[in-house]
């Protein structure tokens, strides 16, 4: 894997239009580098051009509440540690990864027909939406992961059974996914899928192109972009820098009512049943509770409590 | 030229057409409080209930169990009565099919027309959650803000509405012979947002004035009550009224501007003078400046006529034939001719009024059109109603209300 950082191009850091994340929070990018040129390293890879007959990208999408939705329609159940949701709330793709399949996409643009796209979720019923959503936009088939002992399932047996669906699906060469989901915002999902089937991951893409060889994938720093060429297989997570999303027509969505929906469950994707138990539990759930505290500053003068002020300021470390 | 995309959309789980769906505004806690009609992508005549434009000009009310709900009739009566909604439904009932539109709709084209301001697109209404909000904090909205206002656009449907005729319930209560307006009064309540009329006006440097808490009421002169087409309406489109829409009762007004269609209707008071409601006489009023001492109240609205295909963002259009589209209207009830021109109004030519072709609601209309050369073209279309009136009616007015210009289409064939 060949790495380059430049400022090609700042990065807007303007919110997500969908959900109001900042793309460029929490990136703590040497530490990331550091760690995908030592997983990359370790890796057998092979390149676009080596593939026959066709590249196959693997999309993990996950439906979530409207994040477009108002925060006060929701309801949280602190003792249930739940987000209760109004009867009827619409339940979308989570943007991040509808970017993903963006993403996906535009490599069959580029490459053709010998891109194959398979979209999978783990969800409840429900969840199939986003499946024939994705198979509406072009992917050429669907899994949908379905399991009463998934029925709520934390980062880790996400990850185990994305990952094994991934792997039974057989022959990925990418996998694509949103840099985190616009529900919970974690973000840990794909480095786990990355980490169980041993594939390199690159993080908060807002490009990626199959050039010269391999997949070269521009990521999103606070300052600039970095690019990244990496071998695949591989794992990657696209941020909202991509840009604008394509939306489904007519024809290709009465296509997608003919396109295969496998539906696997815990057995079909022979998950160990230790695999199947949440490692975290969520303890606690609550919107902070707002105090405002006024404090008086004192002085003779006007530029007595200016100073004051200054003072005061100062050692709170807000100037 | 590549042909444009359908766009597709999962419909009750077939694959289908995606639905054109309602541009809303909504309060802090997610409800739906104003909504502007996707006039252009509608086919028919009557506007799905889920996509009829929402205006109002006060808080929306909480809404109150149909069965809680009463009318009260007093005033100039012989008998002061209490409905509840099962009594009005023990009348003979009627259903109506009606345009409505506000009396705002389509303001800025008279800026377009008069001052030569951008034209404004049926394709981009104003950001109503903004409004919203605006109206929720009572911000005054700044002279940029106004001066890149495009105005009030797509505030246009047409539903069936079934009720009882006001007359009946009038009846029943029995007119005294001095008794010569209706005053309609809801049971929502509120106090009038400035920046409405800054809006309608285009300017915020006028005082507006400011009644405090209010109920929303009209009082209509008493010939338009007793017409027969006018209702108390407990169902549109099939189906119960939508709180949103006034339910448990509104009253229907064809042929004059939704301001009169009071919604959520409480009470009915019998006048012998006109009531000073605050709408009618301080905002829904003609006049040529805020100072200008006589302003008469808006009643029926003028004659109508919309291009729906080709807009100008449906060009450049291929060589060949195309149907231009449309809908007509009138305030007086009835479409007699509605003609077009593709070369800016130099020739006029009829177009085919589609059946049916009903009083109070709008027509839909077509010409079709031999585009055999390139070049640039102006598509305009002109509607007389029964009455014999043609558009345009309405003078420009300094709140711009009832606009019934003629709107060109500027289309590039190629």
């Amino acid at each position: 894997m060949q790495t380059t950082i430049g400022n090609i191009g700042k990065p807007s850091n303007a919110a997500c239009g969908r959900c109001g994340h900042n793309a460029s929070r929490e990136i703590n990018s040497d530490r990331l580098l550091a760690w995908i040129l030592q997983r990359a390293s370790a890796r057998t890879s092979h390149r676009f051009e080596q593939i026959d007959p066709a590249v196959r990208i693997a999309v993990l999408i996950k439906q979530v509440p409207n994040p477009d939705a108002l925060a006060a329609v929701m309801r949280v159940d602190e003792r249930a540690c739940r987000i209760e949701l109004p009867p009827g709330h619409p339940l979308v793709a989570s943007p991040f990864d509808e970017q993903a399949l963006e993403a996906a996409l535009r490599l069959r643009d580029q490459r053709g027909a010998e891109v194959k796209i398979s979209a999978i979720t783990l969800g409840p019923d429900s969840a199939k939406a986003v499946l024939k959503q994705a198979l509406a936009l072009g992917a050429d088939d669907a899994v949908h992961i379905q399991d009463a002992a998934l029925s709520e399932p934390d980062s880790h047996t996400s990850a185990h059974a994305l990952a094994a669906a991934v792997r039974k699906l057989g022959g990925v060469d990418l996998v694509l996914t949103g840099r985190q989901a616009a529900d919970r915002d974690a973000g840990v999902v794909a480095l786990g899928v990355a980490e169980i089937l041993q594939l390199p991951a690159v993080t908060f893409a807002c490009a990626i192109e199959a050039a010269a060889g391999a997949l070269r994938v521009d990521r999103v720093l606070p300052d600039g972009i970095e690019t990244v060429e990496v071998a695949l297989p591989a794992l990657v997570t696209v941020s909202n820098e991509l840009g604008a999303v394509r939306k489904p027509n007519l024809r290709e969505t009465m296509r997608a009512a003919r396109k295969p929906i496998a539906l696997w469950s815990a057995a079909d994707l022979a998950l160990a049943p230790a695999q199947l138990v949440a490692k975290a539990m969520r303890t606690g759930l609550f919107v902070p509770r707002k105090t405002a505290q006024c404090e008086v500053i004192e002085g003779a003068t006007p530029a007595e409590r200016g100073a004051a002020l200054a003072r005061r300021l100062h050692a709170a470390g807000l100037i | 030229m590549p042909k444009r995309e359908i766009e597709g959309d999962w419909v009750m789980g077939w694959p289908d057409r995606k639905r054109a769906t309602l541009a809303a505004g909504k309060d802090a806690e997610g409800r739906v409080i104003s909504g502007r009609t996707p006039v252009l992508d509608q086919e028919g005549l009557i506007t799905p209930t889920d996509n009829y434009y929402i205006v109002t000009q006060l808080d929306l009310p909480e809404p109150v169990h149909p069965d809680d709900w009463s009318l009260s009739i007093g005033g100039e009566v012989e008998r002061t009565l209490t409905l509840t909604l099962e009594d009005l439904r023990k009348l003979p009932g009627r259903s109506v099919r009606a345009v409505t539109e506000c009396a705002g709709n389509d303001e800025g084209f008279f800026d377009y027309e008069r001052r030569g301001a951008p034209k404004p697109s049926r394709r981009y209404v104003p950001d109503l959650d903004r409004r919203a909000s605006m109206k929720a904090k009572r911000a005054t909205p700044t002279h940029d803000e106004l001066a890149g206002e495009m105005g009030n656009t797509c505030a246009m449907s047409g539903g069936e509405f079934t009720g009882v005729p006001l007359a009946a319930v009038l009846e029943r209560a029995g007119l005294k012979p001095d008794g010569q307006w209706i005053w309609l009064k809801g049971f929502d309540t509120g106090r009038p947002d400035p920046a409405v009329q800054y809006r309608s006006m285009g300017r915020a440097d006028v005082k507006i004035d400011d009644p405090g808490m209010i109920h929303y009421d009209k009082a209509l002169p008493l010939a338009k009550a007793l017409d027969p087409d006018t209702l108390l309406a407990w169902a549109q489109n099939g189906e119960w009224m939508l709180h949103v829409h006034g339910a448990p009762v509104r009253c229907i007004v064809p042929g004059w501007s939704g301001n009169w269609w009071v919604k959520w209707l409480s009470h009915i008071e019998v006048t012998r003078e006109m009531p000073p409601c605050y709408h009618q006489t301080k905002y829904f009023v003609y006049g040529a400046a805020p100072e200008d001492p006589v302003k008469p109240m808006l009643t029926a609205m003028g004659v109508r006529c919309i291009i729906t295909f080709p807009v100008d963002e449906d060009g450049p259009l291929e060589r060949g034939s195309h149907a231009i589209r449309g809908l007509a209207w009138s305030g007086l009830g009835g479409i007699a001719r509605v003609e077009v021109s593709v070369d800016g109004g130099a020739t006029w030519h009829d177009a085919h009024i589609e059946e049916p072709r009903e009083r109070w609601l709008w027509v839909r209309w077509s010409h079709l059109w031999h585009a055999e050369q390139p070049g640039s073209y102006r598509i305009m279309a002109r509607a007389t109603d029964v009455a014999g009136r043609v558009q345009p009616q309405t003078p420009w007015n300094y709140q711009r209300k009832h606009f019934d210009g003629i709107v060109p289409s500027d289309i590039v064939v190629v």
